[in-house]
């Protein structure tokens, strides 16, 4: 965790430096008759940079690693997969349309996570699905994606 | 006011047939509501008030006014039973209504808070009923200042729910203090850090960042169990176990007393809500209670004063909006929406002019608490029950609720883009001891609180010197530095006692 404070520390300063510039830069800082558009955003990164190096040198200075942070072994890859089909889904929501992509994402990640019979995940995907196109779809109106299948 | 006789036109209004089925409509889609992450009230309302246009407004207020009050239980349920809010005045419930059940008591936290959602509830219709006229004038001396120094206090005394890390704390509520900076500046018309993208110069909302905080960022963490953890928890669904005990009850009535009054005035203040509330309500709660170190780890009165408080606050929202035409919470500015899209004008004149539909709201809001709180308590069971599904299956489940919740805001794929990276961001802020809450929080309010504070400052001869020229400012202003100012004393008393320990050794 003292790494993981330190890589904080430090990418948020450089954040907040870089915030608290790009304010100056593009925003007038003091209009007219009061505030402009870069007031509030300067302040903020200088309160962070404060903050940030505060983190940084309490890091720094600490002799205790801490408490690892980042899972292992099973559980990372268990964590890896589930984002990962995740971020597969998203990618391929204007592709697949919702209905199908939810579909396929409950088939795998239900497979995977829970091991449970090919059947049982059908059922469960194919009534989601459902549920998900009766709900938004006809009741709510939320209009999704729609993949090559025309829902 | 002749209150007996508008109270009976009120009644005559809210007992007829199509009334009570759109009082009861509302509540059940408002738990719904609530308890879906990613729609919450203001969503909720926004998607329902197309369906109302056919018909008289005061059904239409009914069923809205209704859902908003179903939507503070609805999120409840699923806060405490899987640590997910289901909207903002939610987040709170979270910290200590999910480690309720995560030690067996989720029948006591729900009940509670069903209860406290009730009496406040009441209390908030009785007060909106008589308060409606005088409060109206006195809060209209509220201006910028005022109201900045409460958004400032309400962001300070976040803080105190973040446990010890105080800099993370901070470093969270910042952070979304900034992320609100990002996009259209109202006031000059400037896009800021847009970095040309135009989805970003929209801003960036806060209802993808929450799912993806807690929603997505609990999933990930569940992840990395082993795979069997038994799903939600185990409640029995007896009304029996649905009851908190004796105990609680006692614990739990001051609580509750404190949230309903705390949470109608935080509500009445015009931009700041129920969410509010329940941060004002939780951080009193922990101030006073004679178990401090209980809070974050199952403190009932943790889940009984905020539960209050948002319910008193959704209906105290009410009364800006009706007297004055200025929205008491993110809900009511789109009720006034619909007030004007019925031809409405809020104001004194909607009292005199449209008696009915004040009265009829009024009348209506008693019954409807009623109802919320008969189908809190029977449903609570059932929704259990429901969710003793394996966690395993549960997880993707959620994740797709996540998503859809997501999309619906906007029909944005981009949202759900956002949601997923503020769930890795949620995940890695969960695991490394920052504050998800902090920084929704601060998310929600950036925008308000910049508008006031610059909306201050050009009125102010004195530049920041005007929050403290002002009463009422004053005071809110001092309480909040004291409060920021709070941990560090903490910090620099416990160096100075470990430097004499030191030397004394």
């Amino acid at each position: 965790m003292r790494r993981a404070d330190r890589v904080a520390g430090a990418s948020l300063l450089a954040i907040s430096v870089a915030f608290s510039a790009g304010a100056l830069t593009n925003h007038v800082y003091w209009g007219e008759y009061g505030p402009g558009p870069g007031f509030l955003p300067f302040w903020l990164g200088v309160v962070m940079a404060v903050l940030a190096t505060t983190l940084l040198v309490d890091a720094l200075r600490s002799p205790d690693p801490g408490a690892a942070w980042l899972p292992s072994g099973d559980g990372l890859k268990r964590l890896a997969v589930v984002l990962g089909v995740t971020v597969a889904f998203v990618a391929l929501l204007n592709v697949l349309g919702m209905i199908v992509d939810t579909a396929l994402f409950l088939l795998v990640l239900i497979r995977y996570l829970d091991r449970s019979p090919w059947w049982l995940a059908l059922t469960l995907s194919a009534a989601t699905s459902a549920v998900i196109y009766l709900v938004f779809s006809f009741w709510l109106r939320v209009p999704f994606p729609v993949g090559p299948l025309g829902f | 006011m002749d209150f007996v006789s508008n109270l009976a036109l009120g009644f005559s209004v809210a007992l007829t047939p199509f009334n009570l089925m759109m009082a009861m409509i509302g509540v059940l889609i408002g738990i719904l509501i609530g308890a879906l992450p990613g729609i919450g009230p203001p969503s909720g309302v926004a998607l329902l008030l197309p369906l109302t246009f056919g018909m008289d407004p005061t059904s239409g207020i009914i069923m809205l006014a209704a859902l908003y009050a179903g939507s503070m239980y609805g999120g409840t349920i699923t806060a405490v039973l899987i640590n997910t809010p289901g909207e903002a005045a939610s987040v709170v419930t979270c910290i200590d209504g999910h480690q309720m059940a995560l030690q067996g008591r989720a029948g006591a936290a729900l009940g509670i808070a069903a209860f406290g959602s009730f009496v406040a509830g009441t209390f908030g219709v009785v007060m909106l009923m008589l308060v409606s006229p005088a409060l109206a004038r006195w809060s209209l001396s509220f201006g910028p200042p005022e109201t900045f120094a409460l958004m400032l206090l309400g962001l300070t005394t976040v803080t105190l729910l973040t446990g010890e890390n105080a800099i993370k704390g901070y470093i969270s509520m910042v952070l979304g203090l900034m992320i609100a900076m990002v996009g259209f500046d109202i006031i000059s018309g400037d896009a800021r850090y847009a970095l040309g993208i135009p989805e970003m110069m929209d801003g960036i909302d806060f209802l993808p960042v929450a799912i993806g905080l807690f929603g997505l960022g609990e999933v990930l963490a569940g992840a990395e169990q082993a795979k069997s953890k038994p799903a939600i928890i185990h409640v029995g669904y007896g009304l029996r176990h649905v009851m908190p005990t004796a105990k609680d009850w006692v614990r739990s009535r001051w609580a509750i007393a404190r949230g309903t009054v705390l949470g109608f005035f935080v509500g009445v203040l015009p931009g700041a809500g129920p969410t509010i509330g329940t941060f004002l309500s939780y951080a009193l709660e922990k101030k006073v209670s004679k178990y401090p170190q209980e809070f974050g780890h199952g403190a009932i009165e943790g889940v009984a004063g905020p539960e209050a408080a948002n319910n008193s606050a959704s209906t105290g929202a009410m009364v800006p909006m009706l007297t004055l035409g200025i929205p008491g919470s993110a809900t009511t500015a789109i009720m006034l929406g619909g007030l004007m899209m019925w031809g409405l004008r809020p104001g004194p004149m909607l009292f005199e002019k449209n008696p009915e539909f004040v009265w009829g709201l009024i009348a209506s809001q008693y019954i409807a608490n009623i109802m919320l709180l008969i189908l809190s308590t029977a449903f609570i069971p059932l929704f259990v029950r429901a969710l003793r599904v394996p966690y395993t299956i549960l997880m993707p489940l959620i994740i797709i609720f996540c998503i859809t919740g997501a999309y619906s805001l906007k029909n944005s794929v981009w949202d759900v883009g956002q949601m997923l990276i503020f769930g890795v961001l949620g995940y890695a802020m969960k695991k490394l001891g920052y504050s998800p809450a902090a920084l929704t929080l601060a998310l929600v309010l950036g925008p308000l609180a910049e508008r006031a504070l610059r909306q201050s400052l050009i009125i102010s001869d004195a530049g920041v010197g005007i929050f403290f020229l002002r009463p009422i400012a004053a005071v809110l202003t001092t309480v909040a530095i004291l409060a920021m100012l709070m941990p560090a004393l903490r910090a620099l008393r416990s160096a100075m006692r470990r430097r004499a320990l030191a030397n004394a050794a």
